[in-house]
Order: structure tokens, then C-alpha cells, then sequence
């Protein structure tokens, strides 16, 4: 069947909370999964809240299909119970003092529906997150992995037009977040409406999402799928996230100036942008103790700063004009014996350098 | 805090407390300063003496027919049907009141919340004068009533719950308020986001979740609506069969039934008691 390509949801949103100044926009096609990623403190939570009408909203303005939501100029907010929202907090908030099969059947029940049916469709859904033998249990008696299910079958059985998660996996320990991610996807794929996930977590965000949009410090940075965000970051958070080495200049002929005064030399002839970015994978790059002669036209002094072994990896943090990761085996450490902190020399070919407009 | 040789061990033999075994507790005995212990014992003889001092004295073989006269019966009714209509009235204004006070932050809360809790600390005597003023004939609104309803407050079974729910409400307000801001928003918010309108959220989720704090709260107001004197015997008079509750019963026999005043005052501490004991995991315990 084909995809609708409607948008489902168009938010602009500002508000304050505290020292968060949040303004920002986004927009959800009808049923595409949409990743909110940022660090802690950017503004996510609060921009989901206000989607679900439980914040209000200093400016802007929120529609889903069509309909407005929030509209402060035009003095309109929608509260939470009129809206098509399912909500899944990052605690769950089931109700202590229903049991999970009541927890489930709650918001049908809310909306009028009779109690067996409610009961019956809340049965089905349970039974599809795989939990029919506990529909009598207490919350406080389901580990945090039922719980999250629980919550996320009581969001669904309601047929929300859009779906908000907050955090959905944060509150389990590792094992049980691979399993449930596993689960997550395939829920979410038969699910019909639009969905946007809340997260601070890159590889929930590269996983589930179909798109991601980055958000810092209260704004957007960044939007696009997680090929093109994993590929081409353009902000520090998201290289640092990914595992990239991001500069910022200007561009002059094919060598990228940065704010220092440094020269990177790519192999890029007659590129149309002024300002640019410049990504080198720490895997190209190349540690020596001596100058190297060679053919890379970028060579760079520097000081090895801190190792991490990542598997079978070891990244070196570099310090020097120009700051990079490196990534090399554990027997190049030994050789050059990195761990010294001495000075050493990084190189890195021209043709490795990818550059795209900032 | 003086180093716990048995802390962090697995429990040992005996009843664990505060996390830690009986042994390590007797071991830790902190000594009272020079002077707290003898000062402590005639705190707690002070406190507990008149209470023997009443079950001991009590004239126990006469109680049951002494509790049966027509005037002690009619003071127990009388104070029963008052203390539940004060704690119903003070359910009925006192939760929205107190669901006002926990969830709305409008301006002059603070100020309004101080003005709730003065019954609580105010001379109920003083309680009763201001009630008069309040809605006596020649009261504040008093004057109203009676010049366009020919309603007269003062001095009737009405007065006597008002007087009542006036001192006791406010116990039931800061409970409840209290409550309600530990449960905190997050499950309202939950009810919302499901389809639940405000009346629906609060009648199936905030509800169930405070009753256990709105029981204590009642429970609270109840005690003190039945022990009430000073605001009721000002506002509503001494008048058996109307407003002579248990405690002016108690006051007037003294004098010339010393039987019944007994009677009357042990049932009063039984209720006492009762609450006590209901309360017990509330107060002591911590929810």
C-alpha cells in the first residue's frame, strides 16, 4: 500500500523553562519514525510535553493533520485529552493502582467505551507486546522490561495519529534494551501513524529512526536521515556522537582554513560554498614520531593526550594546532610507544578529507 | 556517628530495625546528656499520669449504666452527628480547596494557605467570637441571612457543626495538600495524554492514589471536630438535645454528675485512641 507523504505533524515551537529558551520547528510525515536526539538539557523533553499539550507554548504553532493545536496568538490550545497523542513516559507512569490489563484499558475507558470491550481490546494488545499471563499484575510486580511494554501497549490500544517516546529504552539495563529495541522496531513498523522519539542515545536514534532531527541547546542543528547525519555531522555534539573529527572555515581553493589560521588540504576543485565543513574519519588518520615525508599534504604536530581502547582499537586523542582522534591498533601504541605523551606527528591524505557547505 | 561495628554485615540473629541487626543497635547506645534522663521520665509521667489517673479512677462497675442516662445518650448522639456532618462538609469544600492549594499557583497562595491554617493554632474560644461576627445576627453575613431569609445561625445544631468544621477543616486541607504535592503531576499527566478529562483523571486516578492521606486527613478532623469546646460552647451555646456535644456534656456534669462526666470522657479517649492507632503507619511510619 502505498506511503501517504502528508505531513502529519508541523510544529513551531518556543517557549522558556527555567534557562532553556527552546525555539524550534519540526515536522513529521504521516507514519515515518522521526528521532529527537540531543544531549541532556536541550530542550527535549520539554518540546515533547508541549506536543502533548502538557507544557504551554510562549510562540508558534502546533498542527497535527490539519487540525491546530496550539496557537497562541490565535489564543487556542487543545488540552492533552482532545488531542490524538499517545504519550510513553520515560518512567512509565503506570497507574500503581490498576493492574496492567486496567492500565491498558484505562484510556479506552476514559473515552466511553464499555468496560468489556475496553478489557477485551486491552487482552488483544498485551498479548501482542507478549505479556497476556500478566494482566492481572501490579506495576511495582513487572520488571522494568514488562513495564515498558505495558506502557507502550496503553499508549497504542488508544490509535494515536502520533506517538511521542521519551526515552523509551534509558530505564533498562543492557540486556533487556537489546531485546526491547528488537521489539520496538517491529511494533513501530506496523503501527500506522506518525511517531517521534526522544533520545539521547545514537544508537536508538540510528536504529529506530527513519529521520533524525538533532536538537542543542534549545534549537535544531541538524535534520536527515541517519546515513546522511552519520555521514556529514554539523555540529561537535554529532561528530563527537558518531566518531568523526569536525572542523569549520572557510574555503580557499581546495584547502579549508580554519578560525586558527590552519590549512587543511582536501581534493575538492571549484566548490560554489564560502564557509564549509571538513570531516576526517579517525581511521585515516596517520601518527609517526618522526616528520614524515610522504605524499599526504597534511601533516600536523601534535601530543598524544588520552588513549581509549575501543575493541580491538585504540583511539588517541591528539592535541595540537590541529585537534584530532586517531584510531590505531594497540600494536602501533606499543611501537611508537604513544602512551609516552610525547610529541608525535599526525598525516592525513588530501583525497580522505570530505567537505560539504555549512 | 560513632563507628558501627556490625554495619554492612548480613543481618545476624534477632529482628533487623533501620537496617541493622538488634545486636549492633544495643551496642550503640548513645549516652543522654547530664540531666535529659530524669527530665525525660517526668516529661513522660507528666504526659501519661492523667490519662491512668482517669482509666484507674474510672468508677468502672457504674460505667455501663451511666453511659445509658438519656442525657449522656443524647450528647454521644448528638456529638456523632455533628463530628461526621463537619467532617463531610469539610470533604465536600476542603479537597477542592486543598487540590487548589497543591495544583494552582495564583497569586497570593501563600497568603491565602497562612489564613487556612489559623483555626488551627488560634484559641478556639476566640474561634467562636469571630464566628459570631461572622454570622450572627449582627454579623458579616449574619445580617444578610436573617434580614432576607429570617435565618438565624447562632445558638442552634447548625452553629454547633459550623463551629466544628471551623476548626477542624484545615486539618484535613493540609493534609490532603500535602499529599496531593508528593503524588506530584506525573500520573495526572499520564490520564490526560490517554483521553481523560479533568473530572475523569481526578476521580480515577488522583482519588485512588491520596485516599490513604485523605483517610488520614479525616480521620485527623474527625478527632478534632469531637473534641471541640471552646468554638462550639460560643457560637452554639449550651443547649442539650441541640448543641450540647460530648465535651460541654462532660463540662456541665462535672459539676453535680461526676458519673456521667467520666463516662463521657472515656469514651472520648477510646476515640482518641482509635485514631491514634489508625494513624499510627501515617505519623510514625512514613508513608
Amino acid at each position: 500500500m502505498p506511503r501517504s507523504v502528508a505531513v502529519s505533524l508541523q510544529a513551531e515551537i518556543a517557549l522558556r523553562l527555567g534557562t532553556l529558551a527552546l525555539d524550534a520547528g519540526l515536522a513529521v510525515d504521516d507514519g515515518e519514525v522521526v528521532c529527537l536526539l540531543g544531549p541532556n538539557g536541550a530542550g527535549k523533553t520539554t518540546l515533547l510535553r508541549a506536543l502533548a499539550g502538557l507544557s504551554r507554548i510562549d510562540r508558534g504553532r502546533v498542527m497535527l493533520d490539519g487540525e491546530v493545536l496550539d496557537d497562541p496568538g490565535a489564543g487556542r490550545h487543545v488540552p492533552p485529552e482532545h488531542r490524538r497523542i499517545g504519550v510513553m513516559f520515560q518512567e512509565y507512569l503506570l497507574f500503581p493502582h490498576l493492574s496492567a490489563l486496567e492500565n491498558v484499558a484505562f484510556g479506552l475507558r476514559a473515552r466511553g467505551v464499555a468496560r468489556h470491550e475496553a478489557r477485551r481490546r486491552a487482552a488483544g494488545w498485551l498479548e501482542r507486546v507478549g505479556l497476556a499471563g500478566q494482566q492481572g499484575a501490579r506495576p511495582r510486580a513487572l520488571s522494568g522490561g514488562q513495564a515498558q511494554r505495558v506502557a507502550l501497549a496503553r499508549a497504542l490500544v488508544m490509535e494515536p495519529r502520533l506517538l511521542l517516546l521519551d526515552e523509551p529504552l534509558a530505564a533498562l539495563d543492557a540486556g533487556a534494551r537489546a531485546a526491547l529495541r528488537r521489539d520496538l522496531r517491529r511494533h513501530l513498523s506496523s503501527y500506522d501513524g506518525s511517531c517521534l522519539i526522544v533520545t539521547h542515545d545514537p544508537l536508538e536514534a540510528m536504529t529506530l529512526a527513519e529521520r533524525l532531527v538533532v536538537i542543542e541547546d534549545g534549537a535544531v542543528t541538524q535534520t536527515g536521515s541517519p546515513e546522511q547525519v552519520r555521514a556529514h555531522p554539523r555540529s561537535r555534539y554529532v561528530a563527537e556522537l558518531v566518531g568523526l573529527n569536525l572542523f569549520r572555515g572557510a574555503l580557499d581553493g581546495s584547502a579549508v582554513v580554519l578560525p586558527s589560521g590552519e590549512r587543511i588540504v582536501t581534493a575538492e576543485h571549484d566548490l560554489a560554498f564560502r564557509e564549509v565543513f571538513a570531516v576526517i574519519h579517525p581511521r585515516v588518520v596517520a601518527l609517526y614520531r618522526e616528520r614524515p615525508e610522504g605524499s599526504p599534504r597534511n601533516v600536523w604536530p601534535g601530543v598524544a593526550e588520552g588513549l581509549e581502547v575501543d575493541g580491538d582499537r585504540v583511539r588517541v586523542q591528539v592535541s595540537g594546532a590541529v585537534p584530532l582522534m586517531a584510531e590505531v591498533t594497540p600494536a602501533a601504541v606499543a611501537a611508537l610507544r604513544l602512551d609516552d605523551g610525547g610529541p608525535l606527528w599526525a598525516s592525513v591524505k588530501a583525497t580522505e578529507v570530505d567537505v560539504y557547505p555549512a | 556517628m560513632e563507628p558501627e561495628p556490625f554495619a554492612g554485615q548480613a543481618p545476624g540473629p534477632g529482628p533487623v530495625v533501620d537496617g541493622r541487626p538488634a545486636v549492633a543497635r544495643r551496642r550503640s547506645l548513645r549516652r543522654a546528656p547530664l540531666g535529659f534522663t530524669p527530665l525525660a521520665v517526668v516529661a513522660l509521667a507528666f504526659l501519661t499520669l492523667p490519662v491512668i489517673g482517669l482509666v484507674v479512677r474510672a468508677p468502672w462497675r457504674e460505667i455501663p449504666h451511666d453511659l445509658v442516662q438519656p442525657g449522656v445518650l443524647t450528647a454521644l448522639r448528638l456529638s456523632l452527628v455533628c463530628s461526621v456532618a463537619a467532617v463531610a462538609l469539610s470533604c465536600v469544600v476542603g479537597v477542592p480547596l486543598a487540590w487548589v492549594f497543591a495544583r494552582v499557583p495564583f497569586p497570593g497562595r501563600t497568603v491565602a494557605r497562612a489564613v487556612v491554617t489559623l483555626p488551627m493554632v488560634m484559641p478556639p474560644v476566640v474561634g467562636g467570637v469571630a464566628l459570631l461576627l461572622a454570622f450572627g445576627r449582627f454579623g458579616l453575613v449574619g445580617e444578610w441571612l436573617y434580614r432576607w431569609f429570617g435565618i438565624t445561625i447562632p445558638f442552634s445544631t447548625t452553629a454547633a457543626i459550623l463551629a466544628e468544621t471551623f476548626v477542624a477543616m484545615p486539618f484535613l486541607v493540609v493534609t490532603v495538600e500535602a499529599g496531593l504535592r508528593s503524588l506530584g503531576q506525573r500520573y495526572e499527566d499520564a490520564a490526560s495524554t490517554l483521553g481523560a478529562g479533568r473530572w475523569t483523571t481526578f476521580r480515577r486516578v488522583t482519588l485512588p492514589l491520596v485516599a490513604p492521606t485523605l483517610g488520614a486527613g479525616a480521620a485527623l478532623c474527625w478527632a478534632r471536630a469531637l473534641g471541640e469546646f471552646g468554638a462550639t460552647i460560643t457560637f452554639a451555646g449550651d443547649l442539650p438535645g441541640s448543641t450540647q456535644t460530648m465535651p460541654l456534656a462532660v463540662y456541665v456534669a462535672l459539676q453535680n454528675d461526676q458519673g456521667a462526666a467520666i463516662a463521657l470522657s472515656l469514651v472520648m479517649l477510646a476515640v482518641s485512641l482509635a485514631v491514634l492507632v489508625a494513624l499510627r503507619g501515617h505519623w510514625f511510619g512514613g508513608h
